[in-house]
């Protein structure tokens, strides 16, 4: 709390200038709070209380029982499972194959290294909604997998399968980019006293660089979690059977249903977000490292 | 290039590289070829997959959807950038500090950012539902008239602009601060020095030393405009009337539920050639600014 020497000083310090800037402000943070306010809100009420015609803020008693419902609405011990083990899997191999070929970049001078570059950087510019449909294609075509021969054809391929829905995040290229980066900044000498050494390039990546790397790792591990986590357009196109739902998916299903339970869907949309809102109030300081680094790519 | 014998040391770079970019080479480049390849044929996943020339493209400049959704999306980006550019810098101005409660009120406005796209959805579908949502009860309890929201044609587009925006606030708000603590300070210190009014540095030192951030902004709110989907099929499904349906929503429809893979194609393409058009614009004058 404010104690009185200090608000005189505050009151002091203001001007029309901080005034106003503040004022925007605390309209903009009462704007942004408020959809989160109603979704809390809502639920905990009744659908009563939601389809009374006058506002209700506060329920008269908060219905904890709507998140019990709401998760006993569908399969959602396995829609949580497939959210977790797609985005474990994902974060896990991207991190190691985009450090280690960062590494390689940032390094060592081998042939066709500017070739390969200029590809990487092309990569990153290329949107996946314009690749979405010809990798839907190759996946349903995707040789001796569901039921498929070797030309590709009679079966769904890799439609349904978590194959499928974790191939395509750890394509992309921007990790490689940002690991280069972060290695470009490390002295040469620590290279070259250890090749002397006898240790191999490999050795070297694991040994020396990959466990200085705890900040560029941290940052893009999340940046790939949340990103996965929330991803919805290549799910929905992946997956057509209720076992191989995601949690995003899962959580449109509550809008097909003829009468939406708003209070449930409220409930699950808190509990479909609160991973990642944990992960955000523990480590905040990587998430904006992460979104700042995210930001170089374009 | 200099034409030398491929050494120790490449080979165990290859070998470090190539997990990468097996997949990168299969999942990233191969498909962009092959979509343009598609793009000139009508495959359908059926059996029928036949060289049709230029007619893909040819038809797109005559379909009065994919028109409307070129013209949505132009609508839906531009009127997210200037709002967006405005309130993140005024947010990113006025909470530029140190203090505990600034530092809190940044992390409110980074929730909606990292909110994954369908829960934003689901909590505006309820704040826009006509009958039991919040606008209209709010609406009715200062007596004014109730909106149809979502369903209205004129009111659709600017629902999912104005969710758009609250969800992105928090984003250009964290560029711009980044932005603003590379302003070297003593500039703020000459111009009080000058007796420079605080509204008056805001427009002449601190506006002009972003300006290249602002660029920045501009570009890359731009382009997540172009790759608007998410939003539209959850909430409008393209309507009412086609007045929500955008480019990516077309290509969308066109490829997953009419399974005209060739046509969703050749639009692929034109979405990829958008992109690339405006990436080009921003690296050259970004270039010329240096």
């Amino acid at each position: 709390m404010l104690n009185p020497e200090r608000l005189k000083i505050v009151l002091c310090k203001i001007n029309a200038y901080k005034l106003l800037t503040g004022t925007i402000a605390v309209i903009l943070v009462v704007l942004t709070a408020f959809p989160f306010f109603i979704m809390l809100s809502v639920s905990l009420q009744t659908m009563k209380e939601i389809y009374a015609p006058e506002l209700v803020f506060i329920p008269e008693k908060a219905q904890f029982v709507n998140y019990l419902n709401a998760m006993k609405n569908g399969n959602w011990g396995r829609y949580m499972f497939n959210s977790i083990y797609v985005t474990t899997i994902v974060v896990i191999i991207s991190l190691f194959i985009n450090s280690m070929t960062g590494y390689v970049f940032a390094r060592i001078n081998f042939k066709g290294k500017n070739l390969l570059f200029i590809l990487l950087l092309v990569g990153m510019m290329i949107p996946p909604q314009v690749t979405m449909v010809p990798l839907f294609i190759m996946m349903r075509r995707f040789p001796l997998a569901g039921g498929n021969n070797i030309w590709g054809m009679g079966g769904t391929g890799l439609i349904n399968t978590y194959a499928g829905l974790i191939i395509p995040y750890i394509a992309g290229s921007f990790g490689v980019f940002l690991c280069r980066q972060f290695y470009m900044t490390f002295p040469k000498d620590l290279d070259n006293s250890a090749l002397i050494d006898g240790c191999s390039r490999f050795k070297i990546y694991v040994r020396i660089y990959l466990p200085l790397s705890k900040p560029v790792l941290a940052s893009l591990g999340i940046l790939k979690f949340t990103g996965t986590w929330n991803e919805y357009t290549w799910p929905l196109i992946m997956t057509n059977s209720d076992s191989m739902k995601t949690v995003q998916i899962a959580l449109t299903m509550f809008r097909d249903e003829a009468e939406v339970i708003w209070n449930q869907l409220m409930a699950a949309t808190i509990i479909s977000t609160a991973i990642i809102y944990i992960l955000f109030l523990l480590l905040q300081k990587y998430f904006v490292a992460g979104i700042l680094a995210g930001s170089l790519k374009e | 290039m200099s034409k030398r014998r491929i050494s120790r040391d490449d080979i165990s770079a290859y070998i470090m590289i190539a997990p990468f970019f097996i997949f990168f080479i299969l999942f990233v480049i191969v498909p962009i070829g092959y979509n343009f390849i598609n793009s000139f044929t009508n495959y359908n996943l059926g059996k029928t997959r036949d060289f049709v020339g230029l007619k893909n493209y040819i038809n797109l400049f005559t379909d009065k959807n994919f028109l409307q959704s070129i013209y949505n999306t132009l609508v839906y980006a531009a009127f997210s950038v200037a709002p967006l550019m405005i309130f993140g810098l005024i947010s990113a101005v006025a909470l530029n500090g140190r203090s505990k409660i600034l530092h809190i009120t940044r992390a409110l406005f980074i929730f909606p950012y990292i909110t994954s796209m369908v829960a934003v959805c689901m909590i505006w579908l309820y704040l826009y539902e006509p009958s039991t949502g919040i606008f209209n009860k709010i609406l009715i309890s200062l007596k004014l008239k109730p909106q149809n929201w979502l369903f209205d044609e004129k009111l659709a587009l600017p629902c999912l602009i104005i969710m758009n925006i609250w969800k992105n606030i928090g984003y250009v708000m964290i560029i711009y601060l980044a932005g603003l603590q590379s302003i070297p300070q003593d500039l703020y210190e000459a111009g009080r020095v000058d007796g420079a009014s605080d509204f008056k540095m805001f427009f002449k030192i601190t506006i002009p030393m972003l300006s290249p951030i602002s660029f920045f902004i501009f570009v890359t709110t731009m382009i997540e405009g172009f790759k608007t989907f998410e939003q539209v099929r959850i909430m409008t499904g393209g309507g009412p009337v086609n007045s929500t349906t955008t480019i990516v929503h077309q290509i969308y429809i066109r490829a997953f539920s009419e399974y005209k893979m060739g046509y969703a194609s050749a639009m692929s393409i034109i979405l990829l050639i958008i992109i690339f058009v405006i990436t080009m614009i921003n690296m050259k004058i970004g270039r010329e600014k240096e």
